[in-house]
């Protein structure tokens, strides 16, 4: 048994760092850091560049790590995501998971994409021997290291001026600035403090695994449990939760288990997250600024009646033309984006017009792919039947999720959704009798009838038509009581349920029909992509389908199809630096336009007529000596200052 | 007095260590405007949102039209006829003025969404946007208006249910005297039964400006630090020496 808390122990120490790090700039700063692991593993490739690039001895490298770099980057961040505070729940969340994305993206392109050995920072053959158990001076390093900051941490905050003023931070942030604390400086510290423990974090991880590319999902996993389980309040409770979790996994590894309980194993850090956030629920309160900004004045989802007869006629245009333009193998890719598109709809409904983040919709498009797969694939039923199987088998389970995390808030229920489509990659998609193993399922020709979609064209009238409906259907549902129903509950939701409103049912109901919609365009996919793959149905893609929307626009139709035309780019043979560098882009990109509920399109066009209308009252109007004024009002330029930017929300709006 | 359409008594509401409420009684008459007073932090508002469902309380009960409603959700009371205004504006900001009113009667409306009554909805939403001023700003977002616009846009969205029982928090805080007095007609054409065709609703009213509530209302309750310490008619609560004490002073004397 001993051997098997030691490794536990090892194992929570470098969670321990995770969870501590998550709560302190949660609580100083109100920013749930979602990429703590990325910039762990940032970090740790720093770590593997000082020490075994640049062959630094390790008295350099780890001063060089903890006490520059991590520093460095934490003031960065620090700066980035002060403002983030008083943003609503959506906002930080698609902040957060841009910011994983631009690590994940970023690390490659710097590091390259070879996995690295990382050297012992401890001495490699010393070891102790306690009741017969070896253990080696890396292990009782580690151990070491974790309860030596934690130590510091404690002392830091207990008896120095910064501790007294995060507590009172902690406890008012708004009042604590009335009695001359700077809340600023105390985000600042906290920062560069959970970025320090980031550092160690990810290196201790490193060298425990050997390898540097184990650090993000292994944070990831393993450091949201304690935070939550400390109610992403208390510090001892994350770091000793985070502890007991390393321990009890690897002493239930200890017995030797089959197949699916080892996988249940691995799996009880997202089991414990997804029951932590439902028997906390209504006790998991977020931090609120007092201080809030104007979120719900932007109209969701606003469809001119202009932009749907757009909207047809690029669809008709585009269903003549497109076969005819390109080649079979290009036409089959666009109509996989457009299954994607269909998909990403649902996170336009969800997360743009109710402000609900949902980290699991591909999840949900997996049991559709999958079940579509095994309907009309496997047995060879008749399409439409194995989506409505698709449709049957996912939305009980989104009502299950739905009830259990009803007294979720924003952020909490996103986080109940990341835990259960982690929990379907690692159980339901694990298993070969639901996907067919890595090799995934065939579904070559499903059929209607008489018709099959086997043929490129065949394919791309199906999720065409599929997508046109949905949209349309969409549109129309937003148009009617419907919409004003979501737009009440997400504008004034106290005011909506004095009124009559039921908010439970409303949020449950949304969820679940999207849900069906997912499924469906999980079905789709599956045709298009005739090998279903559970590789394509993860936490990861869910999460890069939000940033594609969020990219897009999510208060829009628009948004989705943007989001497939994200995905036609990266199915597209192209230049491998455009794969390459597509992620990174994207990432950096939802960053700068997250608050943006239409995205960067339509803020692009709006700063381009801005800019022309500059252009054409400082030149051209003056060239031509037209008189002033009359026409549209435009912005003044009179004292030749630099142009302010544009209104983005409200205003010049048709 | 005949039986009250809402009796609270009893109702304490802690927060922490904090008493908001204390022991707190209120009855509300079927018909006419009875009145909410004190200082500010004396809990009207904390009271209003254990009325409306918004806030438990932690002992006490609450009855209306006979129902014992404490553990009834906020929206269950909304369709139980109760419809309430925001102190702090609290309008569907994104929404056009027109389309608010017409989201309340939706919410309310038997079938909510799905239910068939759109004619119904239309007529009376027009009816409401006409009687309340409203015209000219039908079409714009709520959002962008003013104090004085917004509070009339919640109190014509609180009269889209069909409420019979109306409760207004500081209907009349932002606006200026013009507008306090045309708000005291419109609030005493609302309690007569011909109004817009309908039964006329009970109205709670939290008001600050005391001529107003000594002019409209029939019964008034006074609180002050969460504690009921005077009610009746205005008269007597007038004379009341301990509300002249804690809150009228100089403006009763």
């Amino acid at each position: 048994m001993l051997p098997f808390i030691v490794l536990g122990l090892v194992a929570g120490a470098s969670y321990a760092l995770a969870s501590v790090g998550i709560v302190l700039t949660y609580r100083t700063t109100g920013f749930f850091n979602f990429a703590y692991g990325g910039i762990a593993m940032f970090l740790a490739y720093v770590f593997w560049q000082l020490r075994d690039q640049w062959g630094l001895s390790q008295w350099i490298s780890i001063p060089l790590l903890l006490l520059v770099a991590a520093p460095i980057l934490g003031l960065i961040l620090e700066r980035l995501f002060r403002t983030m505070a008083s943003r609503t729940a959506d906002v930080q969340l698609v902040v957060a998971v841009g910011m994983l994305a631009f690590f994940t993206a970023l690390v490659p392109i710097i590091f390259g994409n070879d996995q690295h050995q990382l050297p012992t920072i401890f001495p490699p053959t010393r070891s102790v021997t306690i009741a017969g158990t070896v253990i080696t001076a890396t292990q009782l390093g580690t151990v070491a290291l974790a309860l030596a900051a934690g130590a510091l941490l404690y002392l830091l905050l207990r008896w120095t001026r910064f501790g007294t003023a995060t507590r009172a931070v902690v406890d008012n942030r708004d009042l604590s600035g009335l009695i001359g604390i700077n809340a600023n400086q105390v985000g600042q510290v906290a920062w560069i403090i959970a970025t320090m423990f980031a550092a160690l974090s990810g290196v201790l991880l490193s060298i425990e695994n050997n390898l540097v590319t184990y650090v993000l999902p292994f944070l990831v996993i393993y450091s949201f449990a304690p935070a939550v389980l400390a109610r992403l309040t208390s510090l001892p409770v994350a770091y000793a939760g985070a502890f007991a979790l390393g321990v009890l996994i690897d002493v239930l590894q200890k017995y030797s288990l089959s197949d699916f309980k080892a996988n249940l194993v691995a799996q009880i850090p997202n089991l414990l997250l997804f029951l932590l956030l439902i028997v906390l629920g209504k006790r998991l309160v977020e931090l609120r600024s007092s201080v809030r900004t104007l979120t719900g004045a932007h109209v969701i989802g606003n469809h001119t009646r202009r932009t749907a007869v757009t909207g047809l006629a690029a669809a008709v245009i585009g269903a003549v033309a497109i076969p005819q333009l390109f080649a079979a193998s290009t036409v089959h890719d666009i109509a996989e984006a457009m299954a994607y598109a269909v998909v990403a709809l649902t996170v336009v409904v969800l997360t743009g017009w109710t402000g609900q983040v949902s980290l699991a919709q591909m999840s949900f498009a997996g049991i559709g792919a999958f079940t579509a797969a095994h309907v009309a694939g496997t047995h060879g039923g008749l399409f439409p039947l194995a989506m409505l199987d698709g449709v049957l088998i996912a939305v009980p389970v989104s009502l299950v999720i739905g009830f259990l995390s009803l007294r979720l808030s924003g952020l909490f229920f996103a986080l109940s959704t990341l835990a259960f489509a982690m929990l379907m990659d690692g159980l339901i998609f694990a298993l070969k009798s639901v996907t067919g193993g890595i090799t995934g399922l065939n579904l070559t020709a499903a059929k209607i009838g008489p018709l099959t979609f086997e043929s490129p064209n065949s394919q791309f009238y199906l999720c065409g038509a599929v997508l046109v409906l949905a949209g349309f259907g969409a549109v129309w549902l937003r148009q009617g009581p419907i919409g004003r129903r979501l737009q009440m509950v997400r504008d004034a939701p106290e005011a909506a349920s004095t009124l009559g409103a039921n908010l439970t049912l409303t949020t449950i109901a949304v969820f679940a029909g999207c849900t069906a919609v997912a499924s469906i365009g999980g079905s789709l996919l599956a045709v298009t992509q005739a090998t279903v793959d559970p590789s394509n149905f993860t936490s990861q893609t869910s999460l890069a389908l939000l940033l594609a929307v969020v990219l897009g626009g999510r208060s829009l139709i628009s948004g989705a199809v943007f989001a497939g035309g994200v995905q036609l780019v990266q199915l597209l043979p192209l230049d491998a630096n455009v794969h390459k560098y597509l992620p990174l882009g994207v990432a950096l990109s939802v960053i700068m336009v997250a608050q943006e509920p239409d995205g960067l399109p339509r803020v692009s066009v709006q700063q381009l007529k801005y800019c022309s209308a500059i252009l054409y009252r400082r030149s051209i109007r003056n060239w031509l000596r037209l008189p002033a004024g009359g026409g549209r009002a435009t912005p003044s330029v009179a004292s030749g200052r630099s142009a302010e930017p544009a209104p983005l929300v409200g205003g010049g709006r048709a | 007095m005949p039986e009250p359409l809402l009796d609270v008594s009893g109702v304490t509401i802690r927060f922490g260590g904090l008493v908001a409420l204390s022991e707190v009684d209120l009855q509300v008459a079927p018909s006419g405007i009875t009145g909410l007073i004190g200082p500010n932090g004396a809990g009207k508002t904390t009271l209003f949102n254990v009325i409306t469902g918004l806030l438990a309380p932690s002992t006490g009960t609450v009855r209306y039209d006979g129902h014992e409603i404490v553990r009834w959700s906020p929206h269950r009371r909304g369709r139980a006829g109760m419809a309430r205004t925001f102190q702090r504006l609290d309008l569907f900001v994104g929404m056009s003025v027109r389309d608010n009113l017409r989201a309340a009667y939706e919410a309310s409306a038997p079938g909510g969404v799905f239910g068939r009554h759109a004619r119904d909805g239309r007529e009376l939403v027009d009816a409401l946007i006409e009687r309340l001023d409203l015209t000219a700003i039908a079409d714009r977002r709520a959002g962008t208006l003013s104090t004085g616009l917004g509070r009339m846009v919640e109190l014509g969205r609180a009269l889209c249910t069909r409420p019979r029982l109306l409760l207004l928090d500081e209907p009349s805080s932002g606006l200026d005297i013009g507008e306090t007095e045309h708000f005291r007609d419109l609030l005493l054409e609302i309690t007569r039964a011909d109004f817009l065709g309908r039964p006329a609703p009970a109205v709670l009213l939290v008001e600050h400006d005391v001529k107003l509530v000594m002019e409209v209302c029939r019964q008034i309750t006074v609180l002050e630090f969460g504690q009921r310490i005077a009610h009746g008619s205005p008269q007597e609560v007038r004379s009341d020496p301990a509300v002249v004490a804690a809150y009228l002073g100089e403006s009763a004397a």
